[in-house]
C-alpha cells in the first residue's frame, strides 16, 4: 500500500463514518420527534377516553340524584343531579373539540349528546312534575320507559365511542412502540456501521504500519549495505590515493636524476664552450686566417644559445617537479586539528603582506571571522595564498579593496575572501584550480600552482572552494569548512 | 688523507652521469685518492665485503639511496653491522631530502647526509667542499 492509497482509504472510511453519523443522527431526531407526537397522540386518546367515562358518569349522577329525589322527596338528593347537569355542556363541548380532527367520532358524538340531551330533558322534566307535587305522574313518566330508553342509549354511544377510541389508541400505541423500535434499530445499525467503519479505519491503519514498519526495516538493511560499500569505496579510495601520492613522490625523485645529469653536463658543456671559445679569441690574435666564420658563430652565438634554452627548460622542470613533490608531501603530511583564531590569522597575514598592499594603494578589510577547529598550517597556507592572489590581481584602474568575512551555518564555517580586482572569466573558473594553469593576462610571476595547493588543502581540510567572479568585476572565494576537523576524517580526506 | 694506507673512496651510484659529475668536482677540490664505482648494490656489497677490505684497506663510503636492486639503506646498515667495515666513514649522497629518510640514515649510523643539489652551481660546490672536508679528515683502517 503506498501512503497515498493509505490517505484516500483512510479518507474514504472516514467520509463513510461521519455520513453514518449525520444519518444516524437525523432519523434519530426524526423518530425521536416522532415517538413525541405520538405519545402526545396516546395521551390525546386517553383524555378522550376519560371524558367519554365522565360524561357517561355525569350522565349516571344525573340518573341517581332524580331517583333519591323522587324516592324520598328530599331536596339533598338532587345535588349529583344539579351538578350533571351543570357540568355535562362543559364536557360534551370539551369531547368535541377534541375529536374536531375525526369525523366517525364527531358523528358518534351527535348521537351520543342528543341521547344525553334526551336524558337530562326526561330527568328535569319527572323531577319538576315531581316538585310541582303530582308525584303519582312523575312516577308514571319513570315507569313509562323513556328515561330508561334514553340512558340505554347514552350507554351505547359512550360504548361505541370508548371502544372507537380504544382502537385509535390501540393503533396510536403500536404506532409509538414501532417508532421507538425503529429509533432503536436504526441506532443499533448505526452503532454496527460506526464499529465497522472503526475496525475497517483500524486494518487499513495496522496494515499500513506494518508495512512502513517493513519499509523501515528495509531502508535500514540498506542502509547498512550502504554504509557498508561506502566504507568499502572509502577504503578503496584512501588506498588508490595513496598510490597516487606514493606515485607521485617516486616520480618527481626519479625525474630528478636525469634533471641533475642534464644541468650538470649542460654546465660542463658551457664550461668546455667557454674555453674553446677562449682559444678561438687567442687564435684569433695571433693567425686569423684560422678561424672560420661559422665555427666562431656556433662557439660564440649557436652554443650559448642552446645551452641557453637547455638550462632555462630545466629550470622549469625542476620547479614543476617540485610543485609535485610539495603536493604529495603535503597530501602525506596528517593535518593535526587545533582551535585556530581566524581572524588573528588573516590580521597576521595582511600585516606581511603590508608592502604589497600599500604599494598597490589597496586596502584588506578584516570582518569578523569564526574561530574553528582544524589544521593551523593547512589553513594559513590556504589563507596567504588567496589574499595574496587578490593583493597580486588588482585592477589598477580603481582602488583595491579585499574584504575578508566570515559567517557560521550549522556544524560549518563560510569564509569569503572578496577582492574588486581584475576578475577570471566564467570559462577558467575550473581551469585556476588545475596544477600549473594559470588565467587572464600573463604580467604577475607565478608557476599556475597556489590555487592548486589551496583547493588540495581545502579539501584535505574536508572544505570545499568555490569562485564567483566576472571579468572587470572582482572574485569572490569561498571557503566552506566544518566547524570541527575531525581526526578520523585524516584518512579519508588525505 | 693523512694515513699510512691510501683511503681508498668507494662510490655507490646507480646513475652513471651522477657518477661522473661527482667524480670530477672531487677531483677539481684536489682529492686525488682512487675512486672505485659500483653502479648496483650487490656488486658495491661484493667488493666491502670481499678480501681487500677484509685486509685493512681503509675506505670511505659515498652511497647513494636509489639503487635498482636494493635502497642505499640496507647497504648501510649492513655496513654499519659488519666488525670490518663499521667505522668506516659514510657519507650519503642523494637526491632525497624526505626528513624521515635522514633520520633514518643518521640512525643507522652514517656520517654525513647531503642532498644532491638539482641546480649544477649548488651541486658543484656541494661536491667540492665534500671533496674538502675530505682532504682533512682521518680515517680509520678497517
Amino acid at each position: 500500500m503506498t501512503s497515498g492509497s493509505f490517505g484516500r482509504n483512510i479518507l474514504l472510511l472516514m467520509i463513510a463514518g461521519f455520513a453514518a453519523l449525520l444519518v444516524t443522527g437525523a432519523t434519530a431526531i426524526w423518530l425521536v420527534r416522532k415517538t413525541a407526537a405520538d405519545t402526545e397522540l396516546v395521551v390525546h386518546s386517553q383524555t378522550v377516553q376519560n371524558l367519554i367515562q365522565r360524561i357517561f358518569s355525569l350522565a349516571q349522577d344525573g340518573e341517581t340524584g332524580q331517583r333519591g329525589y323522587l324516592l324520598t322527596g328530599d331536596a339533598a338528593y338532587l345535588g349529583p343531579y344539579e351538578r350533571a347537569t351543570a357540568g355535562m355542556p362543559e364536557a360534551l363541548q370539551s369531547l368535541q373539540r377534541m375529536t374536531a380532527d375525526n369525523p366517525a367520532q364527531q358523528a358518534r358524538i351527535s348521537d351520543l349528546t342528543s341521547a344525553v340531551q334526551d336524558k337530562l330533558a326526561e330527568l328535569g322534566q319527572t323531577i319538576s312534575i315531581y316538585r310541582s307535587g303530582r308525584q303519582a305522574e312523575a312516577f308514571a313518566a319513570v315507569r313509562s320507559g323513556q328515561g330508561r330508553e334514553a340512558m340505554a342509549r347514552v350507554r351505547a354511544a359512550v360504548g361505541e365511542l370508548s371502544r372507537a377510541e380504544s382502537e385509535l389508541l390501540g393503533r396510536r400505541s403500536a404506532d409509538s412502540a414501532a417508532t421507538v423500535s425503529w429509533l432503536l434499530g436504526v441506532s443499533l445499525a448505526a452503532l454496527l456501521l460506526i464499529a465497522g467503519v472503526a475496525a475497517g479505519s483500524l486494518l487499513v491503519v495496522r496494515r499500513y504500519t506494518s508495512e512502513l514498519h517493513r519499509a523501515q526495516a528495509e531502508l535500514a538493511q540498506a542502509n547498512t549495505g550502504l554504509e557498508e560499500v561506502v566504507a568499502a569505496r572509502t577504503a578503496e579510495l584512501v588506498r588508490a590515493n595513496e598510490e597516487v601520492q606514493r606515485f607521485a613522490y617516486i616520480v618527481s625523485h626519479d625525474l630528478r636524476s636525469p634533471l641533475v645529469n642534464i644541468m650538470g653536463f649542460t654546465s660542463e658543456l658551457d664550461a668546455s664552450r667557454q674555453a674553446i671559445a677562449r682559444q678561438f679569441e687567442r687564435l684569433a690574435e695571433t693567425a686569423p686566417g684560422l678561424v672560420g666564420e661559422e665555427a666562431k658563430l656556433a662557439v660564440e652565438e649557436d652554443l650559448p644559445e642552446a645551452i641557453g634554452f637547455i638550462r632555462a627548460s630545466t629550470t622549469k622542470m625542476d620547479r614543476l617537479i617540485n610543485a609535485i613533490l610539495k603536493l604529495s608531501r603535503d597530501g602525506r603530511r596528517t593535518p593535526t586539528p587545533e582551535r585556530i583564531a581566524v581572524g588573528d590569522m588573516v590580521a597576521a597575514i595582511a600585516a606581511t603582506l603590508q608592502q604589497q598592499t600599500s604599494a598597490a594603494g589597496a586596502e584588506i578589510e578584516i570582518g569578523a571571522l569564526p574561530a574553528l577547529v582544524s589544521d593551523r598550517l593547512a589553513l594559513e597556507q590556504i589563507f596567504s595564498n588567496l589574499i595574496e592572489n587578490a593583493v597580486k590581481y588588482l585592477d589598477a584602474s580603481r582602488p583595491g579593496r579585499i574584504a575578508v568575512r566570515g559567517r557560521a551555518a550549522g556544524p560549518r564555517i563560510v569564509y569569503e575572501i572578496a577582492d574588486n580586482g581584475r576578475g577570471i572569466d566564467p570559462k577558467d573558473h575550473e581551469r585556476i584550480f588545475e596544477l600549473f594553469r594559470r588565467s587572464g593576462a600573463q604580467d604577475r610571476p607565478g608557476e599556475g600552482l597556489g590555487l592548486s595547493f589551496v583547493r588540495n588543502s581545502v579539501r584535505r581540510l574536508g572544505g570545499t572552494i568555490t569562485v564567483a567572479s566576472a571579468p572587470g568585476r572582482g572574485s569572490t572565494f569561498t571557503l566552506d569548512f566544518p566547524r570541527v576537523l575531525q581526526r578520523s576524517n585524516e584518512s579519508l580526506a588525505a | 688523507m693523512t694515513t699510512q694506507q691510501p683511503v681508498l673512496i668507494v662510490m655507490v651510484e646507480d646513475d652513471d652521469g651522477h657518477a661522473r659529475l661527482i667524480e670530477k668536482n672531487i677531483r677539481r677540490a684536489g682529492v686525488n685518492n682512487e675512486i672505485r664505482h659500483f653502479p648496483d648494490g650487490t656488486s658495491a656489497l661484493a667488493f666491502l665485503f670481499g678480501p681487500q677490505v677484509r685486509a685493512g684497506m681503509p675506505i670511505l663510503v659515498l652511497l647513494d639511496l636509489n639503487l635498482p636492486d636494493m635502497t642505499g639503506t640496507d647497504i648501510l646498515a649492513q655496513l654499519k653491522a659488519d666488525e670490518h667495515t663499521r667505522r668506516a666513514p659514510v657519507i650519503v649522497l642523494t637526491t632525497t631530502d624526505d626528513k624521515v629518510e635522514i633520520q633514518r640514515c643518521y640512525d643507522l649510523g652514517c656520517n654525513v647526509y647531503i642532498t644532491k643539489p638539482v641546480d649544477y652551481d649548488a651541486f658543484a660546490t656541494a661536491i667540492r667542499q665534500l671533496g674538502l672536508f675530505l682532504t682533512v679528515m682521518q680515517v680509520p683502517s678497517a
